[in-house]
């Protein structure tokens, strides 16, 4: 079973990029079980996305304390205390302008930077960096395909649909060119 | 919403609405609440989209929205209301009066830690607080089990004479999105059909309730309430056994989940079973005979199923997500009086698991079983990590 969680601030978009990722999953014929947690819905509080993907039902209910992959969108959120539930050598993709290598003193995980906020920017997303995150995302971990990942991305964005595909795909590729 | 050949990906709390929406509740008085609010925000969405016609009422408190759901289903509507924790704390009063009335009002609680100090976290004490109300409680573990029960709460309370609370817990099952069939409206229709209440307010009649009775009249009430409530258990069966003939899914008041020959079994309710199926398919894996009571139905709690399903078990963990300050663990302290008199009774050991939503891993299960398999059970919960 694949455990992911994604870990934001309140308005970042984190929940929703939790909900968009288990429909892509889903659309793939894979289960999935997704649930946000957090500490009353105010902006800038930390939020967390837990994401279980599995080819048969899931019938855990509890937290992810062994995660397989971990998205984090604000590097200031990337500490011990939220590593803490990575399994070792786990895949992890952070928010941040700074290159990969600033995060490798945090332990035994394949940490990977990408640049969401300037990505978003470039294709006219402003602050609205899920759709960037994403498409890296889906890069790092290798699943779900890129194009499953657009598609949804497109379906489900409220505004600016071309805009949060191009950036979703700009991701992926400048995570290809890295990898 | 995204939909394949395994149902379509919606949360616990938009599964109800679904619910709502099928079962065509004509009133539904509501406030808004984390985590309940999706209740509340899909079901206007749905009215807004013009897929359901409910009249809404947000009047300003929860205290207010149960007053005005006896009100209405004492005319004879169909309502639906939810809250959650502090909300369901504040209609405590009305809860009573509803009951009292025989008011059959479906009432969804997404089960959360009652203040102070504050928090949102899964806890099951504020519906468990509610136990002597009146009100029918069931326990629900997932998404479907949300949604199929909010349907089948209405043809119970409509049946009984008595309003009905269904519970989930606060995120692992109100916020998981998964896949969840969504019944035909047909099916919905030929399930519960409109409601007929056999007395009710009418301007035509002059009829009232609720008026100032003698003492005698009161116990007589309660007396009436006592035998209603004992044809519950088999109401809960019949109910789930008519909704599993129309869509395939089948409940009862309690599910059996590998019992068969076990030597011990873990009786909890509502998100924590899940995790104990994985926990009890581990252990069976190892050889061990361990076994899982689900309790859906909590009041009236199925006492004589209870004792039958415990019959030759040696040992039963009860994991309590609830925590009574003095007592202990709510359902512990229900099913010991449960087994009053019952020869070569099983050792209950009552675990305070998961109170205030602390983590309960299926590797926790796993390893309170092997501390507590074999020692002599204490009449007290006890607190575990």
């Amino acid at each position: 079973m694949r455990q992911i969680i994604i870990l934001g601030r309140g308005g970042q978009g984190a929940q929703t990029a939790g909900n968009l990722l288990a429909q892509a999953f889903y659309a793939e014929g894979l289960q999935v079980q997704t649930f946000a947690t957090y500490g009353g819905a105010r902006r800038g509080t930390p939020v967390t996305s837990s994401l279980r993907v599995d080819d048969k039902p899931i019938r855990a209910r509890c937290n992810i304390e062994n995660a397989t992959a971990m998205l984090c969108f604000d590097e200031s959120l990337l500490d011990k205390n939220f590593l803490r539930n990575a399994a070792r050598g786990s895949l992890i993709l952070v928010n941040s302008h700074q290159p990969s290598e600033a995060f490798s003193g945090l332990g035994d995980y394949q940490i990977k930077a990408v640049d969401g906020k300037a990505i978003a920017r470039q294709n006219g997303m402003g602050k609205v960096v899920n759709s960037a995150l994403l498409g890296a995302f889906v890069r790092l971990i290798q699943e779900p395909n890129i194009n499953t990942m657009c598609q949804v991305v497109e379906q489900t964005a409220p505004v600016k649909q071309a805009q949060n595909v191009a950036a979703c795909r700009m991701a992926f590729d400048l995570l290809q060119q890295q990898l | 919403m995204t939909t394949n050949n395994d149902g379509t990906l919606l949360s616990g709390n938009h599964a109800v609405a679904w619910g709502v929406k099928l079962a065509r509740p004509d009133v539904a008085p509501l406030y808004p609440i984390t985590p309940q609010t999706p209740i509340l925000e899909k079901i206007i969405e749905l009215q807004d989209k013009g897929l359901m016609t409910v009249e809404l009422l947000t009047p300003e408190s929860e205290h207010s929205a149960m007053a005005a759901a006896i009100a209405a289903s004492l005319t004879g509507a169909r309502v639906f209301s939810a809250t959650s924790s502090q909300g369901l704390l504040l209609m405590h009063e009305l809860l009573h009066y509803a009951a009292g009335a025989r008011a059959p009002i479906v009432l969804f609680n997404v089960n959360r830690t009652p203040a102070s100090p504050w928090g949102f976290w899964p806890d099951q004490l504020d519906s468990l607080a509610q136990r002597d109300t009146g009100w029918i409680q069931l326990y629900s573990e997932t998404p479907q089990e949300s949604l199929d029960t909010t349907i089948m709460a209405f043809a119970i309370a409509e049946a009984a004479n008595i309003p009905v609370m269904v519970n989930h817990d606060a995120f692992y099952v109100s916020h998981a999105v998964e896949a969840v069939r969504i019944p035909d409206q047909q099916w919905v229709d030929q399930f519960l059909p409109p409601l007929q209440l056999e007395h009710k307010l009418d301007t035509q009649t002059g009829r009232s309730f609720g008026a100032p009775i003698d003492q005698a009249a009161w116990n007589r009430s309660r007396r009436e309430m006592c035998d209603a409530m004992t044809k519950v258990e088999s109401l809960v069966s019949q109910t789930g056994q008519r909704w599993g003939a129309l869509c395939g899914r089948n409940y009862g008041p309690l599910e059996h989940y590998r019992t068969a020959q076990a030597d011990v079994l873990i009786v909890t309710m509502g998100s924590m079973c899940g995790t104990v199926r994985e926990a009890v398919d581990e252990m069976r894996q190892q050889g061990q005979s361990v076994g899982l009571i689900k309790v859906r139905l909590f009041r009236p709690l199925p006492g004589a199923a209870l004792r039958e399903a415990l019959v030759g078990v040696s040992t039963v963990l009860v994991l309590d997500r609830n925590y009574s300050p003095g007592m202990g663990g709510i359902l512990h302290q229900e099913l010991k009086s449960a087994l009053f008199g019952m020869e070569k009774a099983p050792q209950i050991h009552g675990l305070l698991a998961g109170v205030g939503g602390v983590n309960v891993a299926a590797e926790h299960i796993q390893r309170w079983v092997s501390q507590y398999a074999q020692a002599e059970a204490c009449v007290d919960s006890i607190w575990v990590e």
